[in-house]
């Protein structure tokens, strides 16, 4: 006589996945020790007390350095939505030698990303050719009114002091790793 | 008999007749959405029931459309890209791949060899993204809630992997004409191995889960029978397709631009052609998929990342179609240009919308509660649908 082999049945089998998975997140340290420790097994964290960082090239807030801004306009060009808003003025400013003719300067009036209308594309970090604007990883800054979230040339050169370094490449990469200029003093 | 009884008589066939009349049952149309879960957003299905069956169904799309054929067409390349990433929103990297290449072509730009590796690696991960929620969202159809939160778990690891080379995790914005933005960091080959192996065991533990259970098999198997011919009729492409058993995959066909052909993968086929077989043939799609970005990561040439392109891009005057295997099927952009700085016109064939269009003749003659099953397997994404 054929004996029937027997199978588990295939919910007994899934149960057996979902209780493993329990063990592991309630036992993080292994099953010889057993310590509970849930939040360390959980995959979630508990937000308001525990942050995560996102990683440094996240696209979390657009940093400015108004030192290198010249008001060109580019990267409020490019904008798909056209959310910055960029006013600028010439002035006459000292020569540089003695005896020159006084140079004329790009002074910024008024440099305004509206981040509720931002789609955090990046074109304008990646359009812009003084390396002026950077991507910082901060995302905490949503606003009761919406109004708010419309950031001054004050509010952005305020999010330089959190923009991390950029990061190395992996090997074989012929790319050259760029520097963050060093924050001036604050407005 | 009386003449009260006679009355009576015929008060009670009068009142027989009424209710006959009244229990009539002429059909019933009901309607599945717009806002119903289990459409994964904004598709509304109207059924017509005979009973527990369903006579006729329609889709109807469009609740979701955004006209990004007419956005397209004053915008920029470079914002092009960043407008089309929310097509298709679980694997946005693979949006933009084929509308690249297009471009590419048309400018004759050749893409350096590593720009071309690390682009086919975004591509696999973004489908392991997108096709990993779906492995998990299927056993949610059913009932069974322990699925989802597994995919959405390790999901999570794939798209940390995207976030940290593209900055975005659901949008990167990340391939350019002749290139790419950046080059990876750091350490993070290393990590992505890592990942793909716990990827692997995902796709063990949805197996143990969902594909040997009972209910999942009663419910999947032989509900929604593609035939193959039908399948093709319909244009359907993806996992849909291969699961009724036709080897058609145009990664392997037709690898324009992208370097499946140095890859040692296989096409996985089904020749059911149910629910079940679309829910296995994209479960080995996953795995395949792991195997191949190991493949890559391993086989990565070095070199620059960008081609040499000038800086305001003008695409000459031409047409071009380029079309991928993206996570949802078929994919492909027809790009005409007139050698401005936008496309003079972009069509965009969308894998899902033609997977829905077999809705009518699939749904025809089953049952309510299979309704759901045979619309989750098929698996469309509606903004992939309405675009």
């Amino acid at each position: 006589m054929k004996t029937k082999k027997i199978r588990m049945p295939g919910f007994f089998k899934g149960l057996k996945v979902t209780f493993m998975t329990m063990l592991k997140t309630l036992f993080p340290g292994g099953l010889k020790k057993p310590v509970p420790n849930p939040s360390a097994g959980a995959h979630t964290v508990q937000y308001p007390r525990v942050k995560e960082l996102p990683p440094t090239r996240a696209r979390g807030v657009i940093a400015l350095h108004t030192e290198n801004c010249t008001a060109c306009m580019l990267c409020a060009r490019e904008c798909p939505d056209w959310c910055i808003y960029i006013e600028g003025h010439k002035e006459l400013a000292p020569p540089r030698r003695e005896g020159g003719k006084p140079r004329q300067v790009n002074k910024l009036d008024r440099f305004d990303i509206d981040f509720a209308l931002c789609m955090y594309c990046g074109i304008c970090v990646e359009v812009c050719p003084f390396d002026a604007l950077f991507w910082s990883p901060e995302f905490e800054y949503s606003e009761p009114k919406i109004d708010d979230l419309l950031h001054d040339s004050k509010r952005l050169t305020n999010w330089m002091d959190t923009v991390p370094s950029f990061t190395e490449y992996e090997d074989g990469s012929e790319q050259k790793v760029r520097a963050v200029p060093d924050p001036v003093e604050k407005v | 008999m009386s003449q009260t009884e006679q009355l009576s008589y015929i008060a009670g066939q009068a009142a027989d007749a009424r209710l006959n009349l009244e229990l009539e049952t002429d059909g019933m149309v009901i309607n599945l959405g717009p806002q119903h879960p289990a459409t994964h957003g904004t598709l509304r299905l109207v059924a017509r029931l005979e009973g527990e069956e369903v006579v006729e169904a329609e889709p109807i799309m469009g609740y979701m459309h955004r006209g990004y054929e007419k956005l397209a067409e004053v915008r920029t390349y470079l914002q092009v890209t960043a407008l089309i990433n929310r097509i298709d929103w679980l694997g946005s990297f693979a949006n933009e791949v084929p509308f690249i290449l297009g471009a590419e072509q048309l400018m004759e730009i050749e893409v350096p060899d590593r720009a071309r590796w690390i682009r086919t690696l975004l591509f696999e991960l973004s489908r392991i993204a997108n096709i990993s929620l779906f492995l998990g969202e299927m056993g949610l159809q059913l009932g069974a809630v322990t699925p989802a939160f597994f995919a959405f778990r390790d999901r999570e690891f794939v798209l940390n992997q995207i976030e940290q080379v593209t900055g975005g995790r659901f949008h990167p914005n990340f391939d350019r004409i002749g290139g790419l933005k950046d080059d990876l960091p750091a350490g993070w080959i290393a990590e992505t191995k890592s990942v793909m192996k716990r990827m692997r065991t995902f796709c063990d533990e949805i197996e143990d889960l969902l594909v040997g259970n009972e209910v999942f098999e009663t419910r999947m198997r032989g509900i929604g029978v593609i035939p193959a011919e039908v399948g093709l009729s319909y244009g359907l492409s993806g996992a849909n397709i291969r699961a009724s058993g036709v080897d058609w995959d145009l990664r392997r066909d037709e690898p324009v631009g992208l370097v499946y052909d140095q890859l040692d993968w296989k096409v996985w086929t089904h020749p059911d052609g149910d629910s079940f077989a679309r829910y296995w043939v994209r479960v080995q799609e996953v795995r395949e998929a792991t195997k191949m970005v190991e493949q890559i990561l391993d086989g990565l040439p070095s070199g620059p990342i960008m081609a040499k392109v000038p800086r305001i891009i003008k695409v000459p005057k031409g047409e071009a179609y380029i079309q991928t295997e993206n996570p949802l099927g078929a994919m492909g952009y027809y790009i005409i240009s007139k050698g401005d700085l936008t496309p003079f016109r972009l069509k965009i064939r969308s894998a899902s919308f033609n997977n829905i269009s077999i809705t009518p003749w699939l749904l025809k003659g089953t049952l309510v509660p299979d309704i759901i099953t045979i619309l989750g397997s098929l698996y469309f994404i509606l903004g992939d649908i309405d675009r």
